[in-house]
């Protein structure tokens, strides 16, 4: 059976983000850790990607509960179809796990002097920065603290949320603002769990376009180079590594924690 | 107060506990009295004193304002290391630490120097730009525009840029951005709140998106060439490196600002990016903090700074950075903080 070590028990699990790339890594990585009974919500804008992916892992733990919410998170129907799919899920659980991972480049085939248009800025922070809070908020409401109940939230977060890198100013202020807002949410709620986590250059469609669109001569050659000398992670490496310390529970509330730390 | 115009009371108050602050000899109550009467004399002496107080950290206007040397043209005319003949935009010019960065830049700007101030409200932005050409006697040296915009909407952050373009380069050797608009957000409240994704993008429209696409026109409109220096300014907080609870939005919007200009300085190493973080300041916006925020401990703590007078006059802050300006010489995309300076 499940040891507490390897798995979270009966949870609700909310991964946003989940039809590709690293959220679908981790809705399959996480799902043989959740006991019996316990739910997984998925959350994207593609239907049909969510649909196949629940598919899959209904065949492999017939035991979860799950379900898809596709929604645009930039908008406020999008966060609160969220929040109705975790309505009238079973309350009987120890473990809370939102992951805030849905995430979008931006467009980095270009530098800060180009973004005059205020509409694009605001609809990338729509997405990348206000959608994380409102969901945060929403879910945490929906599943208010209680005694037995471990509630953690995390934040798929980034080097760049610490480092400026050229042409990606969306990206870069985009998840600098995130860490910043888990930061404080962790100040306010104590017993709250809450991780920035840098999973490190992940073998993603994201990266794709980083490495074929960056505007930055050296940074796009930079990701190149990682590409082509296998220096990319996968996905699996790195929720690995996010499993552990997840388990472990010993981060510190509000703690920034890269893949490369670890 | 003392039948002085209205834009001088905020700005000769603040330039009292300034003055004060400086350990000078109007501390105490009798003194202030004399001061008074002694300001209300003539309006050259109103604006030699007021003069002096905007400059009191500066050596060289120090010594030009001494009793023994009061000549009127050294104290106007511009300061050594003066920034330039300079377009200068200031957001957030109406009150508070923009107005008071109005009066200290307009020192520093040669004359046919643009300062186009920017706000919400043309009142206070007209009432300023009077108040700034009485400083200098009716004097007309600065083209001073007033820009009434709300840079939360799209038409804001436009009418602002189109407001610089209609500058004529030519003459400039200096385009000067500060962007000092902000907006604290709701700090009543906690993150946990936050339901209503329109609220946090109203507000990140203000605070980061209007900041960051200004930047964008300006820059835009006035390209990199010799000869032209281009300096951006973001006024930041401690809040962009440390989280403070009740104060999420603000926080945020920060982190993000600070970032986002690293950026710049990383992508423009012909652009001076600055990110000054002013202290706490005795402004409108510090009131809100000590009446509002949610967090018990952070509301009382904003109290005791205000009534152990550890508040910051906009002036001492001001010209701190009024100095890194005039040096020059801090590392670009740099977040330094007026406790560090």
């Amino acid at each position: 059976m499940m040891s507490s070590a390897s798995g979270f028990g009966k949870a609700l699990v909310i991964i946003t983000g989940a039809s590709k790339g690293f959220g679908r890594a981790l809705a399959l990585s996480i799902a043989p850790r959740l006991a019996a009974g316990s739910a997984l919500i998925l959350a994207a804008r593609s239907d049909d990607l969510l649909q196949q992916l629940k598919a899959d892992l209904s065949r492999a733990h017939p035991a979860l509960t799950l379900r898809c919410a596709a929604a645009d998170l930039s908008c406020q129907a999008g966060v609160e179809s969220v929040i109705a799919a975790i309505t009238h899920s079973d309350p009987d659980i120890e473990h809370l796990l939102l992951f805030n991972n849905a995430a979008s480049l931006g467009d980095v085939s270009r530098f800060c002097g180009d973004f005059t248009d205020v509409d694009e800025v605001n609809s990338y922070l729509s997405l990348n920065v206000s959608s994380a809070l409102c969901v945060t908020a929403g879910v945490l409401r929906a599943v208010p603290r209680r005694s037995g109940l471990t509630r953690v939230v995390v934040n798929i977060s980034s080097l760049c949320a610490l480092r400026p890198f050229p042409s990606w100013v969306l990206y870069c202020s985009g998840k600098a603002a995130r860490d910043m807002m888990f930061r404080v949410l962790a100040e306010e709620e104590p017993e709250l769990r809450v991780l920035n986590y840098a999973p490190g250059p992940l073998d993603t469609d994201m990266q794709r376009q980083a490495r074929s669109s960056s505007a930055d001569d050296a940074l796009r050659s930079s990701f190149s180079v990682m590409h082509a000398q296998g220096q990319l992670l996968t996905c699996d490496q790195s929720i690995s590594k996010l499993m552990q310390v997840l388990l472990e529970d010993k981060y510190t509330s509000g703690a920034h924690l890269d893949f490369y730390d670890l | 107060m003392w039948g002085f115009t209205g834009g001088f009371e905020v700005s000769m108050h603040d330039c009292r506990r300034d003055v004060s602050q400086s350990a000078q000899s109007f501390e105490k109550r009798a003194e202030m009295h004399e001061m008074h009467s002694f300001l209300s004399e003539s309006l050259d002496i109103k604006r030699h004193t007021l003069l002096r107080c905007i400059n009191t950290q500066h050596p060289a206007s120090l010594k030009a304002a001494s009793p023994q040397h009061p000549n009127m043209e050294n104290e106007i005319s511009p300061e050594p290391r003066d920034l330039g003949r300079a377009l200068c935009i200031i957001t957030g010019a109406s009150k508070g630490f923009g107005r008071t960065l109005a009066f200290q830049l307009s020192c520093l700007l040669k004359p046919r120097s643009v300062l186009m101030l920017v706000a919400r409200s043309a009142e206070q932005l007209n009432q300023l730009k009077e108040d700034i050409i009485t400083l200098y006697g009716g004097q007309n040296k600065l083209d001073i525009r007033c820009v009434q915009a709300d840079l939360e909407k799209k038409e804001g952050v436009e009418k602002t840029v189109q407001a610089a373009k209609e500058t004529s380069v030519s003459e400039l050797d200096h385009i000067l951005l500060i962007n000092n608009a902000a907006s604290l957000g709701d700090v009543s409240r906690f993150a946990l709140t936050f339901t209503d994704p329109a609220e946090v993008n109203r507000y990140l429209s203000l605070n980061v998106s209007g900041a960051l696409s200004l930047t964008a026109g300006v820059l835009q409109a006035f390209p990199h060439r010799l000869s032209l220096r281009r300096s951006v300014v973001n006024i930041s907080s401690l809040c962009a490196l440390k989280p403070f609870p009740s104060w999420v939005l603000y926080c945020t919007g920060k982190a993000a600002r600070d970032m986002m200009f690293r950026v710049l300085a990383e992508e423009e190493p012909d652009v001076r990016v600055l990110s000054y973080a002013p202290g706490p300041l005795d402004t409108d916006m510090q009131l809100q903090a000590r009446r509002f925020s949610g967090d018990l401990q952070l509301r009382r703590s904003f109290s005791s700074m205000f009534s152990e007078g550890q508040l910051l006059s906009c002036e001492t802050s001001g010209a701190k950075l009024m100095k890194l300006l005039q040096d020059n010489d801090f590392q670009s995309g740099a977040h330094l903080d007026f406790y560090e300076l």
